[in-house]
C-alpha cells in the first residue's frame, strides 16, 4: 500500500515577513497590536537587525531600538492629521524560535486622540516595515466602546495601508435607550415645574427640595 | 506506556479509518430515527465512557501524561505548527500500544460525527503523505528534514510529520456534569471540544491540510475538499451585484484569527447573508456545516440552529479568484461564528479556523 502526495516543499511560510495589525479605535485613543513573524529564511536577517552587537542575545536596548525602527516605518493619521505612536508594550521570542519560523514579535502601540467630536472620522494606518519582503494583514477590531461604530474599511491591495471609517457618538446617545431618556426628560420637566412652583419667593435655591 | 507502533503504515491507518467510518456511517443511516436522535447529555455520557475506557488502558504514567487541570494553561496550547516547532503535551499516538490507540480511535469516533472523524483521519493522512514525501521545513544546513522520529534522535530538531505525531489531552477530568475538554491535535489540526453536561463547544478548532490532495491506493483524498468546493459553488451562485459586495479588493495571505488570537473580534466585512436569496443562504449554511458538523450530531445540530438564527447578521467575505482550483481566501463571520479558509500561497496548503467569539473554550458554560 502506498500514499502518494504531491508535496515538495515546506509546510510553512519561509521567505516572507508576516506582519499582522489589529487596530482598536476608542473614543480617546487608537490602540494597535502588531505581530511580526519572520519566515524561516527571513529570520537570520531580522535577528541581525535586532542583535546589533552580534552577541547572540537580544538585550532590552536592542529590543527597544528595533521596536523604534518598526515604529518609524508606521504612519497613523486621524482625519489626515499625523499622530505620534508610542510603544506601550512589547514581547520578543527566543531567537531559536524565530529561526524555526515560529517566533512572533508582539508590539502593543497606542496613540491618544483627545477631544474627538461627534460625527464621522477616519484613521489611516500605514506599515512600510520591510516593505520588500512582507505579507501584511490589517484589520479593525470591533470597538469596545459603544460610542464608536466602524462604518467601513479600505485597504490597498497588499494591506500595507488600511483606512478605517468610523462614527463617534455622544456619550448620552448610546448609554440609555430612547424610551428611558424620554422618561427621564419628562420626569425632569415635571420636577422643574414642581420646583418652580415651590421655590417662589425662596431666592431660587435650585437645590431646594419640595417641603424641605 | 507500552510498545510503540513504529511498524504501522499510514496507508493501513487511513484506509482502516475510512473503512471503520463507512461501517459507522452505514450503521447510523440504517438505524431508526429514534436511535439516531441522541440527546446532548447522552452524547456527553458516551464520550465520557469512551474517555474512561481509554484511561483504563493506561498505566499511572500514561494517565499523568494525558490529564491536565481545567484551570491551567493547557486549554489554549494548540497550534497549526508541527513539533518541535510547537511542543505539544499529552499522549503521543506514536507512543501508544495498539489497544491504547484503538481506544483513542473509539473516543474520537464517539466525540466526532462520521464526516468529522473522516476529516480528522484524512488530515492526519495528509501529514503522513507529507512525511513520506520528505518535506523540509528547516533552514538550509540545519538538517531539519521532516522524517518523523523523536526529539534528539537522528535528524536533529527538524519538524516531525506523520500520524504518530498527534497528541491527546484531557483538560479537566472527564465528567458528565463538570466542564472538561478533549483536546486532540498535531500538525495542521487542533480539535478543542469543551463539554459541560449537556452543553458543548468545539471552538476554537483548526482543521488544515497539506497536501490538499493525495492518493491512497489510487483513490484521491481531499481532506478539505468539500469546504473548497462548496465555497466556490456559493461564490459562483452570487450575481454580479452580490459579488461586488462579497469580494474584497485586497489579498488575505493568512488567517486573521488563527492560533494565539483568542478573545479578539474583528469588524465583519463582505456581503450580509440577509442580502442572499434563500437558496444561496442554504449554500452558505452548507459551507458552515463543514466545520460545525465535525462534532457529533447531538452538538452539531443545536449549533447549526444557533448559526441559522444569526444568519441576518452573518457576513461572507471572499478574496481571490472565483474559479474552482484557484487559491482563494474566504471568511464567514456572524455574532457567534468565525470561519476562515486561507490557502498558503497556493492550493495545496490550506489553513482554516473555526471560532465562536462568545463561546470559545465553552466560555458560556464554564464560568
Amino acid at each position: 500500500m502506498t500514499i502518494v502526495g504531491g508535496v515538495s516543499t515546506s509546510a510553512h511560510r519561509r521567505d516572507e515577513y508576516l506582519q499582522a495589525a489589529r487596530i482598536a479605535v476608542e473614543p480617546d485613543a487608537v490602540h494597535i497590536e502588531l505581530d511580526l513573524t519572520p519566515g524561516i529564511e527571513m529570520a537570520a536577517a531580522v535577528i541581525a537587525d535586532i542583535d546589533s552587537n552580534r552577541d547572540g542575545s537580544l538585550s532590552i536596548e536592542e529590543r527597544r531600538a528595533y521596536s523604534n525602527q518598526v515604529l518609524s516605518a508606521l504612519q497613523v493619521e486621524v482625519d489626515g492629521k499625523p499622530l505620534q505612536v508610542e510603544l506601550a508594550d512589547s514581547g520578543f521570542p527566543e531567537t531559536e524560535a524565530m529561526r524555526r519560523g515560529e517566533g512572533t514579535i508582539r508590539l502593543q502601540l497606542a496613540t491618544t486622540v483627545p477631544g474627538q467630536s461627534t460625527g464621522t472620522h477616519q484613521v489611516l494606518f500605514r506599515n512600510h516595515h520591510h516593505r520588500d519582503s512582507s505579507v501584511y494583514l490589517a484589520n479593525a477590531l470591533v470597538p469596545t466602546s459603544d460610542r464608536v461604530a466602524v462604518t467601513g474599511q479600505r485597504r490597498v491591495g497588499d494591506q500595507s495601508e488600511l483606512t478605517i471609517d468610523y462614527v463617534m457618538r455622544a456619550p448620552a446617545e448610546t448609554s440609555l435607550p430612547i424610551w428611558l431618556l424620554s422618561g427621564i426628560a419628562a420626569g425632569a420637566i415635571g420636577m422643574l415645574g414642581l420646583r418652580r412652583g415651590n421655590s417662589t419667593g425662596r431666592g431660587g435655591d435650585s437645590c431646594a427640595v419640595p417641603g424641605s | 506506556m507500552g510498545m510503540p507502533m513504529t511498524t504501522r503504515t499510514s496507508a493501513v491507518l487511513v484506509l482502516g479509518c475510512l473503512a471503520a467510518l463507512t461501517a459507522t456511517g452505514l450503521a447510523q443511516r440504517s438505524a431508526t430515527p429514534a436511535a439516531v436522535a441522541v440527546t446532548p447529555a447522552t452524547a456527553t455520557a458516551r464520550i465520557v465512557t469512551a474517555a474512561q475506557a481509554l484511561l483504563a488502558t493506561l498505566d499511572e504514567a500514561g494517565r499523568a501524561k494525558v490529564q491536565f487541570p481545567f484551570a491551567g494553561p493547557q486549554k489554549t496550547r494548540w497550534s497549526n505548527l508541527p513539533g518541535p516547532m510547537f511542543q505539544r503535551e499529552g499522549l503521543r499516538l506514536g507512543d501508544l500500544t495498539p489497544t491504547q490507540r484503538t481506544a483513542v480511535t473509539a473516543l474520537l469516533s464517539t466525540a466526532l460525527s462520521p464526516s468529522g472523524y473522516r476529516k480528522v483521519a484524512e488530515i492526519m493522512g495528509g501529514d503522513e503523505a507529507l512525511r513520506n514525501a520528505g518535506a523540509t521545513a528547516g533552514p538550509p544546513g540545519t538538517g531539519g528534514r521532516g522524517r518523523g522520529g523523536r526529539p534528539g534522535g537522528p535528524g536533529g530538531g527538524g519538524p516531525r510529520f506523520g500520524e504518530d505525531e498527534y497528541f491527546l489531552a484531557f483538560v479537566g477530568t472527564p465528567s458528565t456534569t463538570a466542564p472538561w475538554m478533549l483536546q486532540f491535535g498535531g500538525h495542521h489540526l487542533a480539535i478543542n471540544l469543551t463539554l459541560g453536561g449537556s452543553q458543548a463547544s468545539m471552538t476554537p478548532s483548526l482543521p488544515a491540510t497539506q497536501p490538499a490532495s493525495y492518493t491512497v491506493e489510487g483513490r484521491t483524498i481531499r481532506p478539505l475538499g468539500q469546504e473548497n468546493d462548496k465555497a466556490f459553488a456559493l461564490i459562483n451562485a452570487l450575481d454580479t451585484g452580490q459579488r461586488a459586495q462579497a469580494i474584497l479588493n485586497y489579498r488575505v495571505a493568512d488567517l486573521v484569527l488563527g492560533p494565539g488570537q483568542d478573545g479578539r473580534t474583528i469588524q465583519p466585512e463582505g456581503i450580509r447573508a440577509s442580502a442572499l436569496s434563500p437558496p444561496q443562504q442554504t449554500m452558505l449554511l452548507e459551507v458552515v456545516r463543514e466545520w460545525s458538523g465535525i462534532v457529533t450530531d447531538a452538538f452539531a445540530e443545536p449549533r447549526m440552529t444557533e448559526i441559522r438564527s444569526n444568519l441576518p447578521q452573518t457576513y461572507l467575505a471572499w478574496s481571490g479568484p472565483t474559479t474552482n482550483g484557484s487559491a482563494a481566501y474566504f471568511r464567514i463571520q456572524g455574532p457567534t461564528l468565525v470561519i476562515e479558509y486561507a490557502p498558503q500561497g497556493g492550493v495545496d496548503h490550506i489553513h482554516t479556523i473555526y471560532r465562536d467569539p462568545t463561546n470559545d473554550y465553552g466560555a458560556k458554560f464554564t464560568r
